[in-house]
């Protein structure tokens, strides 16, 4: 008996063994073949040589963060099983971060949400996805009935893609005629958007990735790169190695991992950066080292309102008005930003602002500035962009290889969908709701009356949980994010989200303490299950086709929006097909953007190529890589050098914005500085890495870093577990000294991941108050021992 | 005298031509400054070439410690149980501290050249990339164990160790090269897992008799006749 097995074995691996041997014959000849004749491969042989197992790899975007790396998926039997890096992607050329190499792994874990769960009796009973959406649908219906249009909101996602964003924009502007409409994207780039806007005229920036390619210095404004851009980061080392006169300057509140690879590191004091980017201006123009042509032939000089207040309160309203300037007027403002002079509240001494100016005022030297939420998450976020817009006008320094201010996105469809699409209150596809042709074109293209859409927007993200707390919102729908672990303050939003008055609908990939408070759970189709498309931070778009079945009832975001659309009797308005919804809806779409400033690729060429960077110009299947110069962009007037097209004058805007402290400062009850933000393990608040055993395994929870003089003086030991109180909530943490960052003395950092240590119920829900973007990085707290 | 005419126009048509090439490449390191045109950017992706001959001046190190036991401590069987699938990046599996620093003052220390660290009793495996200095970027260190929720992922199967096609001829390259373009950073030493330590690390020009099978980059239907 015992024999006969082994035989059997035996000619088991004999036939393998042939068969392998068959196949690998063939293997080498082609691959001698493939070094003799480049260029030429043999097809059935390379498609049948599977010695890897048969792998099958497809293309598309990274599931994580806004830099857009192309990511080959390798599928077996129907399952994901490796991914690597895109060699073809120009964004990352085949390399990855650890979130990249294991994203896949997260859709095996045991928890994954694949039927409707309804709450009946305060208990989740599973349904069927027909009842769940009649549900949905029928709610959704009677409450607009009930209270109107207004009392029932979306809040969506930057990790929306394409299709789904547009959908919804569809469905709630279009469909019902309500702007209830916002997203996560507004907790992380809406300032970045208000800062183009008001400086440009144009969203989104003008230069792209090949910058890293062509610049001597890098100056990152209080963004950790080697942790949260790392694909980038590396590029820029790799540059930094590989050619002369290549620097990384870091400017931050606290020391990372980033300050110790840099070449310089300078420490300024929270909200320190508006005077900061004042004096770096004072100093260029006091030195001659402003470039007078440009600045005559390309500027224009605004100052806006001060004292603006930090929409602390519910209902705060506040609208900027630009009054134009000369340049002597805002030389004279300047002069409070002599570089002495703004010492004690930026903490940087003169010395180190005036070597920062004379790397921006140096011709000789290509600079780009980097920045991410430090500068967005900023109680005068929208100010602290156009200032550094400011330091690359007066210069020059723009629109040009190797030399621009760019502004990095968080999330990997922020531009794509939240930006571009426009899934936010006050925005359409194309424009903005308050502008009477931009509603006109939207109406035209989505075939609904013009006057259905409503001329004012409502509800930016924290005043819409602010509303669903009062009681003004009854039904609300969130898609893929985590409100409850994301919002700042969320000690006041899980009570509100728990209220009676409020139908709570969450369509999600896993469990996440917002779905714990909704009242239905809608299954969703994660990133490969499906196919859409992306938008990264350098203005590339980005297809991606389904590799794998979604489990269960799970259902692209999309598909879902589309079916609740049709049960309220919107149905031929959304006349797309199950299979190819995506590609009709990204056609339709693409209708909006037609134009030399705005142009799209075509389906077929993003099926084909790892990404295309619009404007895309079809004629020569070109991407355009820099904007507003006329060397690279036919959409600018030729017989101009420069042509910021976004303002009627083609000219950008030098804003004159000053110095205004935090809403909330340390004091004597509460004197640390508390600063929030991520790890490169984990990806916003955890719901998908946290499922990834190898991430988990290596940051399993979160933790507060104090500088170690701090702790000393306390007498706080590493892991010791602290009590972190503000005037909103506490949570509980681990002390971390000495490990992988420092905040600066008084000031404390904690990242957000972690639903278990929520530091977010600690945070202040202040805001700026022209892109109403929250600030998570400055508020009071004081520390006690567990 | 009429060979020093000839001789001194030679020269001045040298120094004309002299003028003139001078003269070009200052023009052309002009245009150079900012406005060369990027036709789209470029695709220098990961290097599969460059670090063929990398460690080539170890490689007689190498021969010696091929029959003489030493360190053989690592198998295909521990290589693998560190990444989460063949391809990924492996986890760090020693203590590691976190600390501010970075790639050449922390890990590189060991990982650069390799050699035996008193500490862990054990040969340090040679980065096969240490270009790339922010290493925890792709490599993290276990700091728990378990799952934050259980999850039921596959690792594939891992290629098999030495494919050959005859008997006797050059086993086949069954992995990808980007980030392991050199071979002797896994393949020969101490610390190369005993399964596919090279026997002849001597011969550096892996790629002339060893030939890649790698599908993963044809993600296009190939064409055929």
């Amino acid at each position: 008996m015992r024999k006969c097995q082994e035989k059997k074995k035996k000619q088991q691996i004999m036939i393998n063994r042939r068969d392998f041997i068959k196949k690998s014959a063939a293997a080498s000849a082609m691959a001698a073949a493939i070094t003799m004749i480049p260029g030429i491969l043999f097809a059935s042989d390379q498609e049948n040589s599977t010695l890897t197992g048969d792998i099958n790899w497809t293309k598309g975007p990274c599931r994580f963060c806004g830099v857009g790396c192309g990511i080959l998926v390798g599928t077996q039997n129907g399952k994901a099983v490796a991914v690597k890096g895109d060699p073809n992607s120009a964004v990352n050329k085949g390399l990855l971060c650890v979130k990249g190499y294991h994203q896949i792994m997260c859709t095996s874990s045991a928890d994954r949400l694949t039927k409707p769960l309804v709450k009946k009796n305060g208990k989740y009973v599973e349904t069927s996805m027909e009842e769940a959406l009649d549900l949905v649908a029928s709610k959704m219906k009677e409450t607009i009935d009930k209270h109107g249009k207004d009392s029932v909101a979306m809040y969506t996602s930057g990790q929306s893609t394409i299709p789904e964003g547009y959908v919804a924009s569809k469905f709630m502007k279009g469909a019902i005629g309500t702007n209830n409409l916002d997203c996560n994207a507004r907790l992380c780039m809406a300032s970045a958007v208000a800062g183009f806007l008001t400086t440009f005229g144009a969203d989104e920036p003008m230069g792209c990735y090949e910058d890293i390619e062509h610049a001597n210095v890098f100056v990152l404004w209080g963004n950790n790169m080697a942790e949260m851009h790392p694909v980038l980061f590396s590029r820029m080392l790799d540059n930094r190695l590989n050619r002369k006169n290549v620097r990384i300057i870091d400017l931050a509140t606290r020391t990372t991992r980033t300050s110790k690879a840099a070449d310089k590191s300078i420490l300024f004091k929270p909200q320190g950066d508006l005077a900061i980017a004042n004096s770096i201006c004072y100093e260029l123009i006091n030195n001659g080292w402003v470039d007078n042509s440009f600045v005559e032939k390309h500027v224009a000089f605004n100052k806006g309102k001060t004292n603006i207040g930090y929409g602390l309160e519910d209902n705060f309203k506040f609208n900027d008005e630009a009054t134009p300037i000369n340049y002597e007027e805002y030389k004279t403002f300047l002069a409070d930003y002599r570089p002495d002079k703004i010492e004690e509240i930026s903490g940087v001494s003169a010395k180190d602002i005036k070597y920062l100016a004379s790397i921006y005022g140096d011709p000789n030297l290509k600079v780009v500035s980097y920045w991410c939420m430090g500068m967005n998450q900023h109680t005068r976020g929208t100010w602290v962009n156009n200032l550094v817009y400011n330091i690359h006008l007066l210069t020059g320094k723009i629109s040009q290889p190797g030399n621009g201010p760019f502004s990095l996105t968080g999330q990997p469809s922020a531009c794509g969908t939240a930006r571009e699409v426009g899934t936010f209150t006050h925005k359409l596809p194309k424009g903005v709701v308050t502008n009477k042709k931009h509603r006109e074109l939207a109406a035209k293209i989505w075939k609904v009356p013009y006057d259905r859409i409503p001329d004012k927007p409502t509800y930016h993200a924290t005043e819409m949980f602010r509303a669903v707390d009062r009681g003004d919102i009854k039904f609300i729908w969130t898609q893929v994010t985590n409100p409850l672990v994301s919002l700042p303050k969320t000690s006041r939003f899980r009570p509100a989200m728990e209220k009676e008055s409020c139908f709570v609908v969450v369509s999600d990939v896993f469990p996440t303490p917002t779905s714990d408070v909704a009242d239905v759970i809608l299954p969703a189709a994660w990133h490969v299950e499906k196919s859409g498309m992306y938008g990264n931070s350098e203005r590339r778009t980005q297809y991606w086709d389904q590799m794998v079945e979604a489990p269960g009832e799970a259902l692209p975001d999309a598909w879902i929006t589309i079916e609740i659309a049709r049960r309220m009797g919107f149905g031929d308005l959304f006349p797309y097909s199950k299979e190819n919804h995506h590609e009709e809806i990204y056609n339709e779409y693409r209708q909006f953007h037609v134009g030399k400033k705005h142009n799209m690729a075509p389906l077929d060429i993003l099926k084909k190529e790892s990404g295309t960077i619009w404007p895309y110009i079809e004629e020569t299947g070109k991407s355009t890589l820099w904007r507003f110069n006329s060397k690279y962009d036919p959409a600018c007037d030729q017989a101009k050098d420069f042509d910021f097209y976004g303002n009627p004058d083609g000219k950008a805007v030098i804003w004159q914005r000053p110095y205004e402290p935090a809403p909330e400062m340390p004091d004597s009850e509460y004197p640390f500085w508390l600063n929030t933000g991520r790890v490169i393990e984990h990806w916003h608040t955890g719901s998908m890495t946290r499922r990834i055993p190898v991430l988990h395994q290596a940051v399993p929870n979160a933790y507060v870093e104090l500088h170690p003089t701090d702790a000393k003086r306390l007498g706080i030991s590493n892991k010791e577990k602290l009590k972190i109180i503000s005037r909103r909530g506490t949570t509980i943490l681990p002390a971390s000294i000495n490990e992988r960052g420092m905040p600066t003395i008084g000031q404390v950092f904690v990242p957000f991941f972690d639903e278990s240590m929520l530091i977010n119920d600690v945070t202040l829900d202040s805001f700026c108050p022209i892109s109403k973007e929250p600030d998570y990085k400055k508020c009071a707290v004081r520390i006690e021992k567990v | 005298m009429k060979q020093g005419y000839v001789i001194i126009g030679f020269w001045i048509a040298l120094f004309i031509a002299a003028g003139f090439i001078i003269k070009a490449s200052l023009a052309e390191d002009q245009s150079l400054n900012y406005n060369k045109i990027v036709e789209q950017a470029s695709t220098n992706s990961l290097p599969i070439e460059e670090g063929v001959y990398k460690l080539s001046y170890s490689a007689k190190e190498y021969l010696e410690l091929v029959n003489s036991g030493v360190g053989f401590s690592k198998n295909l069987t521990s290589y693998y149980n560190r990444r989460a699938f063949p391809g990924a990046p492996p986890t760090i599996p020693h203590l590691s501290e976190e600390s501010l620093s970075i790639g050449g003052k922390e890990c590189l220390q060991c990982h650069q050249n390799g050699g035996f660290v008193d500490v862990y009793k054990a040969y340090a495996p040679i980065a096969p990339h240490p270009e790339y200095i922010n290493c925890k970027q792709c490599h993290v260190p276990l700091k728990s164990e378990g799952n934050f929720k259980a999850n039921s992922w596959k690792k594939m199967e891992a290629p098999e160790a030495n494919q050959q096609a005859l008997i006797g001829s050059p086993p086949i390259i069954p992995h990808s090269l980007e980030m392991r373009s050199n071979c002797l950073s896994c393949h020969a030493g101490p610390s190369a897992p005993i399964e596919i330590r090279v026997t002849h690390p001597n011969r550096i020009n892996c790629r002339q008799c060893h030939a890649l099978n790698d599908n993963s980059q044809n993600t296009n239907k190939i064409w055929t006749r």
